[in-house]
């Protein structure tokens, strides 16, 4: 009876996180629409080798005199994971209920849709770790909360819910030791 | 079972019959009439047993020939809510995929649109996971995106399904593709134009027509050879159950008697009906070319309901000879066969006179290749055949009428052929660009779902799948793994470890020796790590890979999904192993996910005929990697797409769309990969020829433009990784291995994991050391 206080606490936990959720489409990352750019410089294609003459393959290195496009351009990353979308929080309130009564297989499709709807949203893992929970298979719920916990970046009620949810996961699995350091995670947040 | 049984008495009476000196004649003529009884009734019993032999034999040949309901196979449902995206152009060609139609009113299947906006009038469908019901929508698309979603009649919902689009039928059973017609598809000049050349009198017969026989016989002992065929439809159909084509007596006796026990079992129809899905009528390599249906894809490229008259007589006159009469290898003898069938047919009545003269002025009109399917995708239904083998059991696939759900993204694969087939012909010139073949693989990046596979430049075409059976050196894609192999050491690599650009020779225990070089030869003494990564060079991975150590490496690859044996020998630091394009979306899904591996999959569900699931298989993650080692090396792989070796990329897509990506060549260009992402889709294409031969491409100049090709027409979310935990961005001067000021021209912000970063200090020209910093950290940082 312990266990199920535990995940409930936990779950509350997601369930907080999840109602706080602005619903703006898209969340955090940038979309791009198709041919949204005008410009068409097509490199020219390399030439094939001719007749008999050998020619030295073009480098896998650029050439030295090709023109820098504009060195505005960075490697990006992002602070938190996108934020939960209307449609996929429809459907994780849909997987809820059906927690709820007791159908975690049904939840889990729902959550699937979630999913591909919001796939960098650190909440819908959380909740198909819940309903992998619910359904009994430990082993998949830890890998989601993983998951999610990958996708929380800095946002600390996110980080708090995924290490406590983890720490659940990790006692009922008998792993004492995973726990507590999840536990020491959330705490230290 | 009388006459075989043993009988003691009548041994004995036989053992004194020897002694006895001569039977009267009497005795003699009795005992011949009693032997004969004997032999007759044990020659009836015996004949009996082979009937029932034979009937068991022919009738379960027979049912398992006959038309099955194929399973039907889904694309995924296009989920509409605001903020969905696709383009107008996109809605349009799923909807017509899916039969809509553009009319007034407000009938299920139908929409209208009035420039950005839509009306939808969807019909509503049974998924595994309940019912979608009929409804109307109403939204615009701006953008690329939904917006302003609302449902306007029917169940009101911010998200909705739309019914998804057949993509094909197959018999998940059967190891190759069928493609089975029901008899009121056939078109009637067929079936009249069959049975008046090959057996006028099918519907009167029992199977076998002895006056029939009786003629051939007569004619066949007249010509001192075989020149005119006795046999019925029936007879031909029971031949055909059976390989062996000999003609000997019993065998004939044989199927004489099959033919019978057919007729009575069955009706007339249901022969007709399975003889036109069984009749063999070429050969394509070792794959026979069985039934009507597959003639018509595999001759005219075209389903049996689109036939002429004169091509349907080149199917009916093909019956009598396929080899001899194979319109690709003898069309003038295929010509005046047709024409002849074309004759009886109008002196049968199946056509008038003037259709006979307007199709025998007809050319062959066969498709210049030869087509083995009917499904739009063969490619990816090919991927979802083999899938359906690997996770389901057999007897669940047996049941007729299946559905199976695919991930299939009708608007993403049109994307890949579109990429594929216009880039392809701008590679090359001439000859060398007749040699070139493409294969590529699409998946969603977080869901692992196939979105979209291209199995060789001619889409259309069921041949050899390139995506999935093309098993290449990977070359440089090897790299990232290599290098991720490293930096799980923070310790010892950080990015911007400097890694020796330089040449070295390896002796192996044998004497061999092996040197690496780089592709452009060149040589750059010390560089750092991640532009060693964003620059491809060979020689410093190749120094990396042996300090870890190729056991580490090999094990970094088996973790995110290499299932095949990976050699040991070091020239697999520049990717001697060989993938397939699917093996290789399968090892970068890891990359792109920061670490959690997902199988790759093609099939969402499957039901059976009464919508009942078979076992599913859900979404899996698996934690392979730290995702703070991976998020560098996702950092570099951005680097790469900027100024490294990906950077044309950008020529043809907007600067907006943040990309992160690898090349990879294969000695003389036998091989160019591409295999990269965006936040959205993990895309791998691959560029080469089928017989291994040199090109003139590297990853950059072959698959890139191929790649890039795709990710220019479908909209989508930029690569923009969570930070995990644990690591930093920090401003550094990377020549320096120093932290520097953000402002100073050589400052470049780079990931560290928390606790590598190094702990000098430099200004903007350089010359601040390290000692220095630590007196004035608290001033100015």
């Amino acid at each position: 009876m312990k266990k199920v206080t535990g995940f409930r606490l936990a779950a509350l936990a997601a369930v907080v996180t999840l109602a706080g959720c602005a619903s703006g489409p898209g969340g955090g990352s940038i979309y791009v629409p198709a041919g949204s750019d005008s410009r068409s410089r097509v490199p020219e294609p390399p030439k094939a080798e001719n007749g008999g003459e050998r020619v030295w393959r073009k480098s896998e290195q650029p050439a030295e005199r090709t023109p820098e496009p504009a060195d505005t351009r960075a490697p990006s990353y992002s602070e938190t994971g996108d934020q939960l979308p209307a449609a996929a929080l429809t459907l994780v309130r849909d997987a809820d209920q059906l927690l709820r009564q007791g159908d975690s297989a049904a939840a889990i499709a729902r959550l699937e849709r979630a999913q591909r709807i919001a796939p960098r949203s650190a909440e819908v893992y959380f909740k198909l770790a819940e309903a992998y929970v619910a359904g009994n298979n430990l082993g998949a719920a830890e890998q989601f909360t993983l998951k999610g916990l990958s996708l929380a970046g800095k946002d600390e009620r996110k980080q708090r819910s995924g290490w406590l949810l983890l720490a659940d996961i990790r006692r009922a699995r008998g792993n004492v030791a995973g726990a507590d350091q999840a536990e020491s995670r959330a705490r230290a947040l | 079972m009388l006459a075989v049984r043993y009988n003691p008495a009548m041994s004995k009476k036989t053992s004194s019959r020897r002694k006895s000196p001569k039977p009267s004649p009497r005795q003699q003529g009795r005992r011949f009439w009693r032997l004969m009884l004997r032999l007759t009734t044990l020659g009836l019993v015996l004949l009996a047993c082979w009937m029932i032999y034979l009937d068991a034999v022919v009738t379960s040949r027979f049912e398992g020939r006959r038309f099955e309901v194929p399973s039907r196979v889904y694309a995924r449902p296009l989920e509409l809510y605001d903020g969905a995206g696709i383009s107008a152009g996109a809605l349009v060609r799923e909807l017509e995929l899916a039969g809509y139609r553009v009319r007034g009113g407000n009938r299920p299947g139908s929409y209208q649109r009035s420039g950005t906006r839509f009306i939808i009038n969807t019909r509503g469908f049974d998924f595994p996971d309940g019912a979608e019901p009929a409804r109307q929508l109403a939204f615009a698309i701006r953008g690329d995106r939904v917006t302003g979603f609302s449902v306007t009649a029917g169940d009101v919902s911010p998200i909705v399904r739309l019914e998804p689009a057949q993509i094909g039928g197959i018999y998940p059973a059967h190891r190759e593709d069928r493609i089975l017609i029901e008899l009121a598809d056939v078109p009637p000049a067929l079936i009249g134009g069959l049975l008046a050349v090959e057996d006028r009198q099918f519907y009167d017969h029992f199977g076998i027509a002895p006056l029939s026989i009786a003629r051939a016989m007569i004619a066949n002992i007249k010509a001192g050879r075989i020149v005119q065929g006795g046999s019925t439809l029936t007879q031909q159909l029971v031949k055909n159950f059976f390989l062996t084509r000999d003609q000997t007596l019993v065998r004939k006796a044989n199927e004489a008697l099959m033919s019978i026990l057919l007729e009575w079992h069955y009706d007339k129809n249901d022969i007709l009906e399975t003889y036109l899905n069984e009749v063999y009528l070429g050969q394509a390599g070792t794959r026979g070319i069985h039934g009507v249906g597959l003639a018509s894809q595999f001759f005219f490229g075209a389903s049996l309901k689109e036939l002429d008259i004169h091509q349907v007589a080149l199917l009916v006159g093909m019956v009598k000879g396929p080899s001899y009469y194979n319109p690709r290898r003898h069309p003038e003898r295929a010509l005046t066969r047709r024409n002849l069938v074309i004759s009886e047919m109008a002196e049968a009545g199946v056509i008038s006179d003037q259709q006979a003269r307007a199709a025998s002025a007809r050319p062959l009109d066969l498709s210049t290749r030869p087509s083995f399917t009917d499904n739009r995708y063969p490619a990816y239904i090919d991927l979802v055949r083999r899938h359906l083998a690997r996770d389901y059991r057999e007897e669940d696939l047996q049941s007729e009428g299946l559905r199976i759900f695919t991930t299939l993204n009708p608007e993403v694969q049109q994307a890949a052929e579109n990429a594929t087939s216009s880039t392809l012909p701008r590679l090359a010139k001439g000859e060398a660009a007749k040699a070139l073949e493409a294969a590529m693989v699409v998946t969603g990046k977080d869901t692992g779902e196939v979105l979209a596979l291209v199995g060789g430049k001619d889409t259309d075409f069921a041949g050899f799948n390139r995506a999935v059976d093309a098993r290449r050196p990977i070359g440089s894609l090897v790299k990232p793994f290599v290098y991720l192999t490293a930096l799980a050491q923070p310790e010892r690599y950080t990015l911007i470890t400097p890694v020796e650009d330089k040449s070295f020779t390896l002796e192996f225990e044998d004497g061999r020796r092996w040197q690496p070089r780089n592709y452009d030869r060149k040589e750059r003494g010390l560089v750092p790590l991640h532009q060693a990564l964003s620059r491809s060079y060979n020689l410093p991975v190749v120094r990396v890979g042996l300090d870890v150590g190729i056991p580490a490496v090999q094990n970094t690859l088996k973790a995110f999904g290499v299932s095949s044996p990976v050699s040991g020998y070091p020239s697999m630091l520049l990717g001697s192993v060989s993938l397939s394009p699917v093996d290789v979306a399968q090892l970068y899904q890891g990359l792109a996910t920061s670490g959690f591996n997902t199988p790759l999959r093609t099939i969402r569900e499957v039901t059976n005929a009464d919508n009942e699931p078979l076992s599913r298989y859900s979404l899996k993650v698996d934690r392979v990697a730290d995702s703070a080692v991976v998020h560098l090396v996702q950092y570099v792989m951005q680097e790469t797409m900027q100024e490294g070796t990906g950077r044309s990329a950008y020529y043809t897509l907007p600067d907006s769309l943040t990309l992160a990506g690898k090349t990879g060549t294969t000695d003389e260009g036998r091989d160019s990969w591409f295999a990269g992402f965006s936040g959205d889709l993990l895309a791998v294409a691959w560029v080469g020829r089928d017989d291994n031969g040199a090109t003139s491409l590297s990853g950059a100049t072959g698959a890139l433009p191929v790649w890039a090709a795709l990710m220019a027409q479908v909209p989508q979310h930029g690569f923009s990784p969570v930070v995990p935990d644990g690591v930093q961005y920090r401003w550094v001067n990377p020549e320096a291995q120093a932290l520097t000021g953000e402002n100073c021209d050589n400052a470049r912000l780079i990931p560290f994991i928390a606790g590598s970063e190094p702990e000098q200090h430099t200004g903007c020209n350089g010359s601040l050391g390290g000692q220095i910093r630590g007196w004035f950290k608290g001033l100015f940082q």
